[in-house]
């Protein structure tokens, strides 16, 4: 959510002064003084929750942070992080890739290379990729997958013409959606249902038998407390999608290793199982996800 | 510019067939609009007639339209999905109505709730302000209550029953467009989802279809009165000694935007 | 049929809602700002455009024809549309939400000044009040009840829309809605549109009150509101 244009420059001016004051005053923690660190966060639940990971992260470990989340989706985040209006944020390696111009697939190393590479010629630095992944992941619920005998995606071609897919509304331009269940698949859907991204009325629909696959989220926490089966990629049609933090270089240039240290290690505790259990709390158990974060972290430490 | 606006002239020559296509939309649209206002106005013209009648509740008419244009047509929508939700998980398996609890039924409900206000306040109001005198007379010449308001004030409050149905059957069609954020077909669907994959030529065809219908709606409302309603008690003849109630229907006779 | 909707089996928590005071309170004035800021220009606006109109009528008609038009635009479109123009900016919902109170506030500033009995003005220039005087000590004391009835017409409906710009960045509560309709929290729903009514209510009888503080001499000719 955008908070007003005010309450920032009241933010910047605290951070400023309290900056100066610190300066000013003791001499320690030396390595963390430097400008204040911008995180972000797209808008879904997950995106916050990480966001407020790295924020907290850094916080407890004397940075000064200032975040800004809920800013709307990668067509706006991305040139603000290339802009400086926020310095850093977590993505997904496979889309941003993608997003950027090249070409993913399911290595993840492979992957990850490439976008470092990629980014380096935006003035951004991707940093060492989490274990933990999210992709598109299509759904059924218990009963269809027993019923058509259903246990990865290209079991659904011997149902060719009879089911209908359901997702967010821009499936049909994608690549990782529809574009690639027909080309990579062969898959013939009697119909599409445009819903919303992986929310309730995905869902519901997926519940009440008005779509029979549906498109959520393979971190999404609300496949396994709804039972439903998550079909396989045989086909690997997805790329790799490992959260990465990425962080403009200039910002990383003003400290020295010790803050990418830190933020690979946070990164690399975060696992799809932690992650699905924390979206899921965050998304049905309506906790906070500042209050998650903060959970996290002193379970692991940081 | 010149180039946007052919770009929509094109995307309106290849859309308009199938499910998908924006006839079909059209349709659904018109269908939803329809219905929510029909069953609103079933609801709503016999009670406020009622109360009109009885002279009881004024101060209620106007706080029910003030209230019904501080109700958030947005929040309406999305409020009314969990409880559709919710009464659909109710409902025994095969047994085909309410589906899934998105779509039409959770559409339906919010555009029902908020078509109510205008027609009420409308009838309520056109019925009371008949002249007193003249629903003496009709009493002194023996008619009984119902004939009186079958009769006299109905057909006398005619014009400003008619501009509530107006107001509200525009309303609804301008908010419909919400309807698409709990998964309706309508022609909301081309502006949510060119939004999401940011194709403009998509938004603004959506917009351009559903302002239309809605100009069309106020249109054939107007047509509709000047059909229905003798000459001298239409609202465009009225003058001095009908201003209250002019003044009145002037007041609330603003359709909510969307 | 299904196992059960949402974990939060209550419609509303109201623990929910006692424990995140801060960031409603937040939203709030969020709501109010954006409120604000589009009467305030839409105002400015209405009275400007409303002064050509009074002093050429004949502009009347294509500027209701525009702010009529504007008006009829679905607001959604209108904010999806504005989007790639300018942006998720507060610009962006301030252009929707500043159209939509202009077809209200210039039908009522005109209708308000015209209202104005001929007699009271031929008196007052009779005793010699300047065209200027004429306008600020008589014509626009005399317009505000209906000035004002439009203010309200506009505050209300103003209070409604700037939940839609939840949509696209912004939004007040609105921000509520959007985030429960997201995640399958009815709490949240139900929250943004109560706290949206309130608030319309609320500016409602705040005008309400301004105008009978504002306007003293006038008799509510039976208005019940």
């Amino acid at each position: 959510m955008r908070r007003l244009f005010r309450n920032r420059i009241l933010g910047a001016t605290v951070v400023a002064l309290a900056l100066v004051a610190a300066a000013c005053g003791s001499g320690e923690d030396s390595d963390t003084e430097g400008p204040t660190i911008v995180v972000g966060s797209t808008n879904f639940g997950e995106q916050e929750i990480l966001g407020e990971i790295f924020a907290q992260a850094l916080e407890n470990a004397g940075y000064s942070v200032e975040t800004k989340f809920q800013l709307g989706t990668r067509e706006v985040v991305n040139p603000a992080l290339k802009s400086g209006e926020i310095d850093l944020i977590a993505e997904y390696t496979g889309t941003l890739l993608t997003f950027e111009g090249g070409t993913s697939s399911t290595d993840s190393d492979q992957t990850h290379d490439d976008l470092v590479t990629v980014l380096e010629g935006q003035g951004l630095t991707a940093l060492e990729y989490a274990p933990a992944q999210d992709k598109n992941g299509f759904v059924v619920t218990a009963a269809t997958a027993s019923e058509y005998g259903l246990s990865n995606v290209s079991d659904l071609a011997g149902q060719n013409g009879n089911l209908v897919l359901g997702g967010p509304p821009e499936c049909p331009n994608r690549e990782f959606c529809l574009i690639g269940l027909g080309s990579v698949y062969g898959l013939d859907f009697a119909s599409f249902k445009p819903l919303d991204v992986g929310g309730p009325l995905t869902v519901a629909a997926l519940d009440g038998g008005e779509i029979d696959v549906g498109l959520l989220f393979t971190s999404d926490g609300v496949i396994a407390a709804k039972g439903y089966v998550l079909l396989e990629d045989d086909k690997l049609l997805q790329p790799a999608e490992n959260i990465v933090p990425v962080i403009r270089t200039s910002v990383l240039d003003e400290y020295d290793s010790d803050l990418s240290d830190l933020l690979n290690d946070v990164v690399a505790e975060i696992t799809t199982a932690e992650l699905s259990e924390l979206n899921k709390r965050f998304g049905l158990d309506a906790e906070d996800a500042d209050a998650l974060a903060k959970e996290w972290l002193a379970d692991k430490g940081f | 510019m010149i180039e946007f606006l052919g770009d929509v002239a094109v995307w309106f020559t290849e859309h308009w067939d199938g499910d998908n296509g924006y006839l079909m939309r059209l349709w659904n649209t018109i269908r939803l609009s329809a219905l929510a206002t029909l069953t609103a106005a079933m609801i709503a013209i016999p009670t406020g007639a009622l109360l009109g009648h009885y002279r009881r509740f004024g101060v209620s008419a106007v706080a029910v339209v003030n209230i019904g244009r501080a109700l958030p047509s947005f929040g309406i929508i999305a409020l009314a999905l969990p409880i559709t939700i919710r009464i659909a998980s109710h409902v025994p398996d095969g047994v085909p109505i309410f589906g899934s609890g998105l779509g039409f039924f959770p559409a339906f409900v919010a555009l029902f709730a908020l078509a109510l206000p205008p027609i009420f306040t409308n009838t309520f109001t056109g019925v009371r302000e008949v002249d007193p005198g003249t629903v003496e007379a009709a009493r002194g010449m023996g008619l009984t209550e119902g004939k009186i308001l079958r009769s006299v004030e109905i057909p006398l409050a005619s014009p400003v029953i008619i501009a509530g149905l107006r107001i509200s059957a525009v309303q609804v069609v301008a908010t419909s467009p919400l309807a698409a954020l709990v998964a309706y077909g309508g022609l909301g669907r081309f502006i949510v989802d060119g939004f999401s994959i940011q194709d403009n030529v998509q938004i603004f065809a959506g917009a351009l279809l559903v302002a239309l219908l809605a100009i069309l709606t106020e249109m054939s409302f107007g047509w509709l009165e000047r059909r229905l309603v003798p000459g001298p008690l239409q609202l465009s003849a009225q003058d001095s000694p009908t201003r209250k109630l002019r003044r009145r229907s002037r007041e609330i006779s603003l359709p909510i935007p969307p | 049929m299904i196992a059960q909707a949402d974990s939060s089996d209550a419609f509303v928590r109201w623990d929910w809602i006692w424990g995140h005071l801060d960031l409603i309170w937040e939203k709030v004035v969020e709501h109010l700002v954006l409120t604000g800021i589009a009467l305030g220009v839409g105002l400015a606006m209405s009275l400007v455009l409303s002064g050509i109109v009074l002093r050429w009528r004949r502009t009347y008609a294509p500027i209701t024809w525009a702010t009529g038009i504007a008006y009829s635009i679905p607001s959604l479109a209108l904010f999806a549309f504005l989007v790639p123009i300018t942006g998720f900016t507060i610009l962006t919902a301030q252009i929707g939400l500043v159209s939509y109170t202009l077809l209200i506030l210039i039908r009522n500033i005109v209708a308000g000044i015209d209202g104005v009995d001929p007699a009271v003005r031929e008196a007052a220039v009779g005793m010699g009040y300047s065209r200027r005087r004429l306008f600020f000590r008589i014509e626009l004391p005399l317009a505000l009840p209906v000035i004002i009835a439009g203010l309200r017409i506009a505050g209300v409906t103003t209070i409604g829309l700037v939940t839609v710009t939840a949509l696209i960045g912004q939004g007040g509560v609105g921000f509520f809605i959007l985030r429960g309709l997201n995640r399958f929290f009815s709490t949240e729903i139900v929250l943004g549109t109560l706290l949206s009514v309130i608030l319309a209510v609320s500016l409602d009888l705040a005008l309400l009150g301004a105008e009978r503080v504002l306007t003293p001499w006038s008799r509510r000719q039976g208005d019940a509101s």
